[in-house]
C-alpha cells in the first residue's frame, strides 16, 4: 500500500496540475449530478404543489427551469472535459513512469541485466504499468471527488431539507460505503495478487514455449510445456472467479445501499412533511438527491477489484525505480591508456575469487590476447575493465582514472566492448548498425569489409535487407560479424574483443583480426582469446592462471 | 515421399470464439432486461407517496420505505445473478481461447508471421482480457437496449402522449449518432491495438539486449527511440478514448434535453399552463412524478450501451487479430513434440535429394548407425537446416527425410526425437533451475552428463547449484559454460545419436578437447554423432567429413 501511494506521489508530481484539474471537474461532474436530480424533484412537485393550491400564475418557473437546462448541459461537458483531462495526464505520467523503468534497467548492474528474462521485465514493463493507470483515474480521484462531493450534499441537506435526513443519507453512504470497500478490499488484494502472478506464470510459460520449441520438441517437453502453461491458467481461472465472485457481490451491496439509503430519505421526507416541518418539494429533493449520490459509489467498485492488482505492481515498480547509484561526475582524463594493478575479481554474485594478482598495461596500438581456461575470468576480466563488474582488490586505470570513477557516457566513449554473446535487434542492416554511432552508408559499407561481411550483405540485398527479431536471418558467424562491424563504428580508443571470431573458419577470423586492425591502427585492442587464430593476431599473449 | 504439407490447422481458430459463453450470456441478457423493469415499479411508489403528500392522502412513510426498498434489493438480487452469468460467460470464453493459442503453438514448427513470441504472449494474454469487459457489460446493455426504452414508452404513452412523443423523436435520434461515432471508434481501436503488440516486441527486444545497449552507448538513442513509440501509443490511445468519450457526452446531451423537456412539459402542465398532452387533460401530480422518474431510464441503457461501446470496439479488434493469427498456420511440427517410446529400427539417417526450407540444395547424405559425422561448411551453407531436417524441426522443400530405416513421418517422428540428444547453436532457457533445465523431464545420470560437459565445477561454483534459476540466454553463466550445459543436457538421456550445432565454438583448446572427448566416448558407448562445425580439430576427429558447399 505505500508503494501505491509511492507511484501516485510519482503520478502527480508528474502531472500535478492535469490531475488537480481533473479532480476538480469530476467534483464539479458529481455536484452538478447531484444538483439536477434533487433540483427537478424539488421542481416538479413544487409546481405541482402550486398547481394544486390554484398559484400556479406565480410560480417562478423561468428561473428553475434555466438552472436545470444550466445544469444538464453543464455537466456533460465538465465529464467530457474530466475525462479527456484525467486519462491524457495519467497516460503521460505512465509513460513517463516506463521510460524511468528502462533507464533503471540500463544503469542496472551487469549480473542483473543478463539475469532479466525478456519475459518477465516485458511483464513488469507493460502489464504493471498499464495496471497503474488505475491508481489515479479509479483510486484516488473518484475517492476524493466522491468524499469531497458527500460533504457538500451533507452541507446542502442539512440546510435545504433537515438535518435527519442530510445525517441519514451521507452518513448512511458514508459509512456504508466505508464497510463495503473495506471487506472487498481485504478479500481482493490477496487473491488478485495471486491471480496475477498465475497470470505472469502463463506468460513466461508461453513465451518459453515459442522460444525454445525446437529444444522442446526434441526432447519430447513441447506436449509438456503446453501443459505447464495452461497449469498456470488454470489456477488464474479458479482466482478469476472468485475474484469476480467478490467483485459481483460488491456491487449487489453498493446496489442495496443506494435503495436503502434512497427509501430512508423517502421515509424520513414523508414523516417530516406529515408533521408539517418541511414542505413536499424539499421531500423531494431530498430523496432524488439521495438517488443521485449513488453515483459517488460506483467508481468504487472498480477501484476495489482492481487494488489487489495495482498494489502488487506497484510493489515492483517501485522496486525497479529505487535511487540508483548516482554516477560520478568529474574531470575526464585525456589519455585513455589501460593499465591494471594487482587486481582480484569474484564470479558474479559470489565472493569467490576468480582471478587475483594480476597486473598488466596495454598501449596504444597494441593488441594484447588473454587465454586460459574456460572460467579463468577472461570475459569477468573484460567486463571489469568496461566498468561492468566490482573489482574486488587493486586497481583498473584508464588514463590513470579508476574506471569506476568515469562517467559513463566519455567511458563508453573511448571504449567498446564486444561481448560473449551480444545482441542484434530487427531492423535493417543499416539500422542495426546505426545503434552504435551516426554513420553514412560508405562507412557502414567501410566497417562491413573489415569484418568480411560486405559480399554478404550484397548477396542479402544491401543495407536495407531486414533482419529478423533476435537476429533472425543471419547465421551465427553473420552476426558475430555484425556486431564487430558495430563495435567499429564506435570507433573507440581501447577495444575489447571477448572471443571476436566465434563461429568463423580460420581462414574468415583472420581476415577479420587483420581488418580490425587495419580499420583501427591506433587503439589498443585485448582479446579474450581462445583459438589459435586469435592469439596468432597479438602482439603479446598473456595466459591467466 | 510426397512431401505434403499438412493442412491448414482448423483447430487453430473456433468458428466462433465466443460459442462457448452462448448460453450463459443469454441467461444474462435476461435477468439483466428483468432487474431493469423493476424500476418502474418502483418509481410508482415514489410518484405514489409524492403525490399523496400533495394531496393530502392517507400514505405510510414506513410502508413506502419498505416497498421501495424491497423492490431495490429484488433488482440488486436479479443484478447479481446477471453479472454471474455473465462473468461465466467471459470466463469460459476466454480460457477457451487461451487454451486453442497455447495448443496451436505448441504445433507450429516455427513462428508464424503474425509476429514474435511477445506479440503471442501480448495476445493471449491481456488481449484476450479485452473480451471480458465486452461479454459482462456490452452484451447485456444491448439486451436491455431492445426492451427496456420500448416498455417505458409504451407507459408513457400510457400517461401521456405529449412525454411519448418527446421520447419517441429523441430516442431513434441516438443509435444514428452512435453508429456513426461507433464506427470511427473500431477503427481507432484497431490501429491501437497494433500498436501494444508492435511495443511490446520492440521492448522485449530492447530488453534482452540491455547490454549491448549500454556497451554501446546507445541508452540515450533507444530511450529516445521507446519513447517516440510510447508517445505515437498514448496519441493513438486518446484518438480511441476521445472517440468514446464523444459518444458518451452527445449521449448525455440528448437525455439531458430530453429530460429538461419532459420536466418542463410535467412542470408547466402541473401548473395548469398546458392543458394538451394527456388523456384527460393536464397530468396529475403522481403521472408526472412517475414520468419525470421514468425519463432518465428511457436513456439510461442507451448510455449504458455507448459507455461499453468501445469494450465492442476492442472486443473486435482483438478477434480480428486471433482471426489473422489463425490463418496463418505456418509450417506444422512432424509429431507432438510429446514424450514418446523410442522408434525402433538402426539409428541412422539419410537426406536424399533435399532442399532446406530456405532453398539451399544438399547433397546426399547417408550416415550409418554408429558413425562420426562432421557437417562443414562455410556460413550459410545449411550445415543447422541440415541438423533440424534430421530431427524432424524443419521439412525439407523438397526431398526426402530417412530415419531407422523409414521415412520420417507425423507418426514416428516423436519416437524418432526420443532417440536424440540435441545441442542447439544459441540455446534458451526455459525459466526453471539448473536441474530442470538440464533433466527436462527425462530419466537419466545427471552427473555422469555433467562429468561428460565438464561443468562440475562450474555448477558447484552457482550460487545455489543445481537450484540457480537461469536468466533466458543462460544468465549468469559464461558463454563456453551455457555451451556446455546444453551438452550435458543432450548427453543427459544415453541418446542413441547425437545432433550436435557447433559444440566447440565458444570453448578455449583445453576445454574444446574436454567437450570433444565427452561426444567421441558417447560416439564409443554405441551412438551415433553428427556435428555442424567449423572446428577442424574436432571435424578430425571424426570418422568422415561432409562438406556442405556453396555459398547461400
Amino acid at each position: 500500500m505505500t508503494a501505491l501511494w509511492t507511484v501516485f506521489a510519482m503520478i502527480l508530481r508528474d502531472q500535478r496540475s492535469a490531475l488537480l484539474r481533473g479532480a476538480a471537474l469530476s467534483l464539479v461532474v458529481l455536484v452538478m449530478g447531484v444538483a439536477l436530480l434533487g433540483l427537478s424533484g424539488w421542481f416538479i412537485t413544487a409546481a405541482a404543489a402550486a398547481g394544486l393550491a390554484g398559484m400556479g400564475a406565480v410560480f417562478d418557473v423561468f428561473r428553475p427551469s434555466a438552472m436545470v437546462r444550466f445544469l444538464a448541459l453543464g455537466r456533460a461537458a465538465a465529464r467530457y472535459g474530466e475525462r479527456v483531462l484525467t486519462h491524457d495526464a495519467t497516460l503521460r505520467a505512465l509513460e513517463s513512469l516506463r521510460l524511468r523503468v528502462l533507464a533503471a534497467h540500463l544503469a542496472a548492474p551487469h549480473a542483473a541485466m543478463i539475469r532479466i528474462r525478456g519475459a518477465q521485465a516485458l511483464n513488469r514493463l507493460t502489464a504493471d504499468i498499464d495496471a497503474l493507470d488505475g491508481v489515479p483515474l479509479r483510486l484516488v480521484l473518484p475517492l476524493i471527488a466522491g468524499a469531497l462531493a458527500q460533504v457538500l450534499a451533507l452541507a446542502a441537506l442539512w440546510l435545504l431539507v433537515a438535518p435527519g435526513v442530510a445525517l441519514w443519507v451521507v452518513g448512511g453512504y458514508v459509512l456504508g460505503a466505508a464497510v463495503i470497500f473495506g471487506r472487498i478490499a481485504a478479500v481482493s488484494v490477496p487473491l488478485s495478487r495471486r491471480a496475477e502472478t498465475a497470470a505472469q506464470a502463463f506468460r513466461s510459460r508461453l513465451i518459453d514455449l515459442i522460444r525454445a520449441r525446437r529444444d522442446l520438441a526434441v526432447y519430447g517437453r513441447l506436449q509438456a510445456q503446453a501443459g505447464v502453461a495452461m497449469e498456470a491458467e488454470a489456477r488464474r481461472f479458479v482466482l478469476r472467479r472468485r475474484l469476480d465472485r467478490a467483485e459481483r457481490w460488491t456491487g449487489a451491496a453498493l446496489a442495496a445501499l443506494a435503495t436503502v439509503v434512497a427509501a430512508g430519505a423517502l421515509g424520513l421526507g414523508m414523516t417530516l412533511v406529515q408533521a408539517g416541518r418541511i414542505e413536499p418539494g424539499f421531500a423531494a429533493l431530498g430523496f432524488f438527491a439521495a438517488l443521485a449520490l449513488a453515483e459517488t459509489l460506483m467508481p468504487l467498485r472498480r477501484a476495489a477489484a482492481d487494488l489487489g492488482r495495482m498494489a502488487d505492481a506497484a510493489r515492483r515498480v517501485a522496486r525497479d525505480l529505487a535511487p540508483q547509484a548516482v554516477p560520478p561526475a568529474g574531470e575526464v582524463p585525456q589519455g585513455t591508456a589501460l593499465c591494471i594493478t594487482d587486481v582480484t575479481l569474484h564470479r558474479p554474485g559470489t565472493t569467490a575469487p576468480i582471478l587475483s594478482g594480476l597486473s598488466l598495461t596495454v598501449a596504444a596500438g597494441e593488441t594484447l590476447a588473454i587465454t586460459g581456461a574456460s572460467g579463468s575470468g577472461k570475459s569477468t576480466l573484460l567486463l571489469a575493465v568496461a566498468g561492468l563488474h566490482p573489482v574486488a582488490a587493486g586497481q583498473i586505470t584508464l588514463g590513470g582514472l579508476a574506471v569506476r570513477d568515469w562517467p559513463e557516457a566519455p567511458l563508453r566513449g573511448v571504449l567498446t566492448l564486444l561481448p560473449q554473446r551480444s545482441a542484434l535487434m530487427a531492423g535493417t542492416v543499416a539500422e542495426t548498425l546505426r545503434i552504435a554511432a551516426e554513420a553514412d552508408d560508405a562507412r557502414l559499407w567501410q566497417v562491413l569489409a573489415a569484418v568480411q561481411m560486405d559480399g554478404v550483405i550484397r548477396a542479402k540485398g544491401g543495407l536495407s535487407a531486414r533482419i529478423g527479431p533476435r537476429g533472425e536471418g543471419v547465421s551465427g558467424g553473420e552476426a558475430r560479424r555484425l556486431a564487430l562491424a558495430r563495435a567499429l563504428l564506435r570507433r573507440p580508443k581501447l577495444l575489447l574483443l571477448d572471443e571476436p571470431t566465434e563461429g568463423l573458419d580460420d581462414a574468415t577470423a583472420a581476415l577479420v583480426l587483420r581488418g580490425i586492425r587495419a580499420e583501427l591502427p591506433e587503439v589498443a585492442i585485448v582479446i579474450a582469446a581462445h583459438r589459435q587464430v586469435e592469439t596468432a593476431a597479438a602482439d603479446r599473449v598473456l595466459a591467466l592462471r | 515421399m510426397a512431401q505434403t504439407r499438412p493442412q491448414p490447422a482448423a483447430f487453430l481458430v473456433a468458428p466462433d470464439l465466443l460459442a462457448p459463453g452462448r448460453v450463459l450470456q443469454r441467461r444474462a441478457a435476461t435477468l439483466s432486461v428483468l432487474a431493469a423493469l423493476l424500476w418502474p415499479l418502483q418509481a410508482a411508489v415514489v410518484a405514489w407517496a409524492l403525490g399523496a403528500l400533495l394531496t393530502g392522502a392517507e400514505a405510510s412513510p414506513l410502508l413506502a420505505a419498505l416497498v421501495f426498498a424491497g423492490l431495490g434489493l429484488l433488482r440488486a438480487g436479479l443484478g447479481l445473478l446477471a453479472e454471474a452469468s455473465a462473468q461465466a460467460a467471459a470466463e469460459v470464453v476466454i480460457a477457451d481461447a487461451r487454451a486453442r493459442i497455447v495448443a496451436a503453438e505448441a504445433r507450429r514448427a516455427a513462428e508464424g508471421r503474425f509476429g514474435g513470441a511477445g506479440a503471442i504472449a501480448a495476445l493471449a494474454g491481456e488481449k484476450l482480457e479485452l473480451l471480458a469487459p465486452y461479454l459482462t457489460r456490452y452484451a447485456p446493455a444491448s439486451a436491455r437496449v431492445r426492451v427496456v426504452p420500448l416498455v417505458i414508452l409504451a407507459l408513457a404513452f400510457w400517461h401521456s402522449w405529449a412525454v411519448g412523443v418527446v421520447l419517441l423523436v429523441s430516442g431513434p435520434l441516438i443509435p444514428l449518432f452512435m453508429a456513426l461515432i461507433g464506427m470511427a471508434a473500431k477503427e481507432a481501436s484497431a490501429r491501437q491495438m497494433a500498436e501494444i503488440g508492435t511495443l511490446n516486441d520492440f521492448l522485449v527486444e530492447r530488453l534482452s539486449a540491455l547490454v549491448d545497449i549500454r556497451l554501446l552507448g546507445a541508452g540515450g538513442a533507444v530511450q529516445a527511440g521507446f519513447a517516440a513509440q510510447a508517445g505515437d501509443l498514448r496519441a493513438r490511445t486518446m484518438a480511441v478514448l476521445r472517440v468514446a468519450f464523444l459518444s458518451s457526452t452527445v449521449l448525455e446531451l440528448f437525455a439531458a434535453i430530453g429530460v429538461a423537456m419532459v420536466a418542463v412539459y410535467v412542470g408547466f402542465s402541473l401548473l395548469g399552463a398546458l392543458g394538451f398532452g394527456a388523456w384527460g387533460g393536464a397530468v396529475s401530480p403522481q403521472a408526472g412524478i412517475f414520468l419525470l422518474l421514468l425519463a432518465p431510464e428511457f436513456y439510461q441503457p442507451l448510455r449504458d450501451l455507448s459507455a461499453a461501446w468501445h469494450d465492442k470496439a476492442a472486443a473486435t479488434a482483438v478477434i480480428e487479430e486471433i482471426e489473422t493469427w489463425g490463418a496463418d498456420p505456418g509450417p506444422q511440427l512432424r509429431g507432438s513434440g510429446g514424450a514418446a517410446a523410442r522408434l525402433a529400427g538402426p539409428a541412422s539417417i539419410a537426406l536424399l535429394g533435399c532442399q532446406t526450407p530456405a532453398g539451399v540444395a544438399l547433397p546426399d547424405i547417408r550416415i550409418a548407425p554408429g558413425e562420426r559425422v562432421a557437417l562443414v561448411g562455410a556460413s550459410g551453407a545449411g550445415k543447422t537446416s541440415a541438423l533440424r531436417l534430421m530431427a524432424g524441426l524443419e521439412l525439407p522443400a523438397a526431398g526426402q527425410v530417412v530415419v531407422a530405416g523409414q521415412g520420417l513421418t507425423g507418426d514416428n517422428a516423436d519416437g524418432w526425437r526420443a532417440r536424440l540428444g540435441w545441442m542447439p547453436q544459441a540455446p534458451h532457457f526455459l525459466s526453471g533451475s539448473l536441474r530442470q533445465n538440464l533433466t527436462l523431464g527425462r530419466v537419466g545420470d545427471l552427473q555422469a552428463a555433467l562429468a561428460t560437459a565438464a561443468v562440475g565445477e562450474v555448477v558447484a561454483a552457482m550460487p545455489q547449484g543445481l537450484a540457480t534459476r537461469l536468466g533466458e540466454t543462460g544468465g549468469g553463466l559464461s558463454g563456453g559454460e551455457a555451451r556446455r550445459i546444453t551438452l550435458a543436457r543432450a548427453v543427459y538421456g544415453a541418446p542413441d545419436l547425437i545432433l550436435a550445432d557447433e559444440p566447440t565454438a565458444d570453448l578455449d583448446a583445453a576445454t574444446a578437447r574436454i567437450v570433444t572427448e565427452g561426444l567421441l566416448a558417447q560416439a564409443a558407448r554405441g551412438a551415433t554423432l553428427i556435428v555442424a562445425t567449423h572446428d577442424r580439430q574436432l571435424a578430425a576427429r571424426m570418422d568422415r567429413v561432409i562438406e556442405l558447399g556453396g555459398a547461400p
